[in-house]
């Protein structure tokens, strides 16, 4: 009789052991399962809120248009996400108007000077951001309006007290965002009046994109007393063009400013790049730590296994004694402990998706895809598996390793 | 015809620490086919180490051991695994039935690890647990069994594999005399049908129940006698009270 056969052939039968072995012990068999539940659910509500954080995220910013650019001011180191020398301002107004006048492979250009401050509005304080910037951003940034109108050249060149509320500050303020156009409310101790409201952006990395008022470029310099842009808006004349326009960005840049390069311009596919390996390392990092628990589970399977060795040391020697092969006895101990872990894997399976999906849809307004469900499935699977097999073995191989006479002996 | 066991100058040491305990110091001996030995000696004369080593579960330090014509002194611990499944039966003092289990799956249990299939252990395992008397209480475990079926349990779980020799060490060491009257009552049955039987005992009466006695004394047996008219197990119950 062929040995592996042998040892194949009673799979089914150690299997009912196994089952009934853990039975024997409920309380025992869940409290260490419980370890490897938390384990896997950690592991895996981590891993896929992070997976759905870089989907959307990178969703998010792909929204906002595959032809828009960037321009910071101060130089960015290479690799880094932003501008390098904060605080630093070099882009003025100007420069924008030169961009838009001479650049082939661009179509708009808006300078924005951007702050976030206090308001007041119908007695009731409320901060948020004041955008300031030209007509121009309404095509460069793709943005509708809900009511009323946008900025105009005119508004511009008289630096009017006018603004175009984001949906959300719309609301915030004046309750119906419809009801808003023809009010007013006080920036800097001056009323401003607003005179449209756009549709809604949405958020981005939970920033609320609705929660702004746009003013005239010249009237928000002259509020904050600050000449210079915060960044631009540049929009390419298309996804292809993007590259030669940041070249020719560049280097009218580089003619304004004298040969000095005091600027970064960043394409939208360098922003993704950075982000996306910023919350790469992220999820790792987080899921390492939530791995660290699936260890800790694993030795709570170890302990319970050498426990169970010891306890049952007798039923070792009476199962050698009858004709149990060392490696019929390993399997039978490798399955329990494969067992605990599988049952433990499931179950934390089932609690880290629910939590990640909870997490997932509060924090993105997004759930896990299937994409993203099943290698998380696999991975808790042999995670578990492995984990059974790990910290199984020592423990099982101690059991074959008895010496009946010695184990039927034990009391 | 070839002894089911044949024992030449077997020898087993123990090591305790540094010190060197001699259990047996050349044993030869043979047991015919169909015999019915018991082995006797006081505590301390290595019949239980010799019961170990023909039942397999240990191996001799010195000598050779041939079962049922074949060498096993020097096997390896898979070898003696299926020697014990298969070729021997093992009835010990305490029992040594899987608690949890009802008697057919402890009496099923050597078949498992002999591959057999489902539907032929259960036959077998049935069969077995009548020819001891047991046809009743397949599904009763050892708890809710007494000392004398636990016992006959054991028994048929030794028989199923249809053992070349039948071991039992003190097999009524634990029981009432009734009921280990009625476990050697069974033993002289099987003997009768051809079973060849050893049983370690250390109570003259017990051991009268089979045909040759060896007696062991400081590991060297000492004697080996016939028994001319070996007590009756059927009619000592009979003519008890």
């Amino acid at each position: 009789m062929a040995a592996g056969w042998r040892g194949l052939l009673g799979l089914g039968e150690v299997l009912g052991v196994a089952v009934e072995a853990l039975r024997a012990n409920t309380l025992r068999s869940i409290l260490t399962t419980l370890g490897v539940i938390i384990g896997v659910a950690a592991v895996i509500s981590l891993v896929s809120v992070g997976q759905t954080a870089r989907n959307s995220v990178v969703g998010e910013f792909a929204s906002l248009g595959p032809d828009l650019l960037w321009v910071l001011p101060g130089k960015a180191k290479e690799g880094s996400f932003g501008a390098a020398e904060e605080g630093r301002l070099t882009l003025t107004y100007e420069d924008a108007q030169v961009l838009a006048a001479q650049g082939d492979a661009i179509t708009g250009v808006a300078p924005v000077l951007q702050t976030q401050i206090q308001i007041t509005a119908a007695a009731r304080r409320y901060t948020t951001t004041i955008v300031g910037t030209t007509p121009e951003i309404l095509h460069v940034r793709t943005l509708s309006l809900f009511a009323g109108r946008f900025l105009t050249d005119a508004d511009l060149a008289r630096r009017k007290r006018v603004a175009v509320l984001g949906t959300s500050l719309a609301r915030a303020l004046y309750r119906n965002p419809a009801a808003a156009v023809g009010r007013r409310f006080i920036l800097g101790g001056r009323a401003v009046e607003v005179v449209g409201v756009l549709a809604s952006e949405g958020s981005i990395l939970g920033l609320d994109l609705d929660d702004r008022a746009y003013v005239p470029f010249t009237a928000a310099q002259q509020i904050f007393n600050l000449d210079y842009a915060t960044f631009f808006f540049v929009k390419a004349a298309d996804p292809a063009a993007v590259p030669r326009a940041k070249r020719e960005v560049e280097r009218i840049l580089l003619r304004q400013h004298r040969g000095e390069e005091d600027f970064t311009v960043l394409t939208q596919s360098q922003l993704l790049r950075s982000l996306d390996a910023i919350l790469r390392i992220l999820t790792v990092a987080l899921s390492s730590i939530a791995g660290i628990s699936l260890v800790v589970g694993g030795i709570g399977i170890m302990n319970i296994m050498l426990v169970s060795v010891s306890e049952r040391t007798r039923e070792i020697g009476i199962r050698k004694a009858i004709g149990a092969r060392r490696s019929t006895i390993l399997t039978q101990f490798l399955i329990e402990a494969v067992a605990i872990s599988l049952v433990g894997g499931f179950l934390g399976m089932l609690f880290g998706l629910t939590s990640s999906w909870l997490i997932s849809s509060r924090l993105f307004q997004a759930v896990p895809t299937v994409a993203t469900i099943v290698p998380i499935v696999a991975l808790a699977f042999s995670f578990s598996v492995a984990v059974g097999i790990i910290f199984g073995v020592y423990p099982a191989y101690r059991a074959s390793l008895l010496n009946p006479v010695e184990a039927l002996r034990y009391e | 015809m070839t002894p089911v066991v044949r024992l030449l100058e077997i020898a087993k040491v123990y090591r305790l620490g540094k010190v060197e305990v001699p259990a047996l110091r050349g044993v030869s001996l043979e047991i015919a086919r169909g015999e019915f030995v018991a082995i006797m000696g006081p505590s301390g004369s290595g019949k239980s180490t010799l019961m170990n080593l023909i039942g397999c579960l240990d191996r001799p330090t010195a000598g050779t051991y041939v079962l049922d014509g074949q060498d096993v002194s020097r096997m390896s611990d898979d070898e003696l695994a299926d020697v014990r499944n298969g070729r021997i039966g093992f009835i010990f003092q305490i029992f040594n039935l899987l608690p949890r289990l009802p008697a057919l799956k402890n009496v099923e249990m050597p078949m498992v690890y002999a591959g057999v299939g489902r539907a032929e252990r259960r036959v077998r395992a049935v069969e077995a647990l009548a020819q001891v008397g047991l046809g009743h209480r397949l599904q009763h475990a050892s708890p809710e069994l007494s000392g004398g079926e636990q016992q006959r349990v054991a028994i048929a779980r030794a028989l199923v594999n249809r053992p070349a020799i039948l071991l039992a060490d003190e097999p009524t060491g634990n029981l009432d005399s009734r009921s280990g009257e009625g476990i050697l009552a069974i033993f002289q049955e099987l003997n009768t049908a051809g079973m060849t039987i050893a049983m370690v005992t250390h109570d003259r009466e017990i051991a009268e129940h089979a045909a040759r006695i060896l007696t062991l004394r400081d590991g060297r047996l000492v004697r080996d006698e016939r028994v001319e008219r070996p007590r009756r197990a059927r009619e000592i119950i009979a003519a008890a009270p």
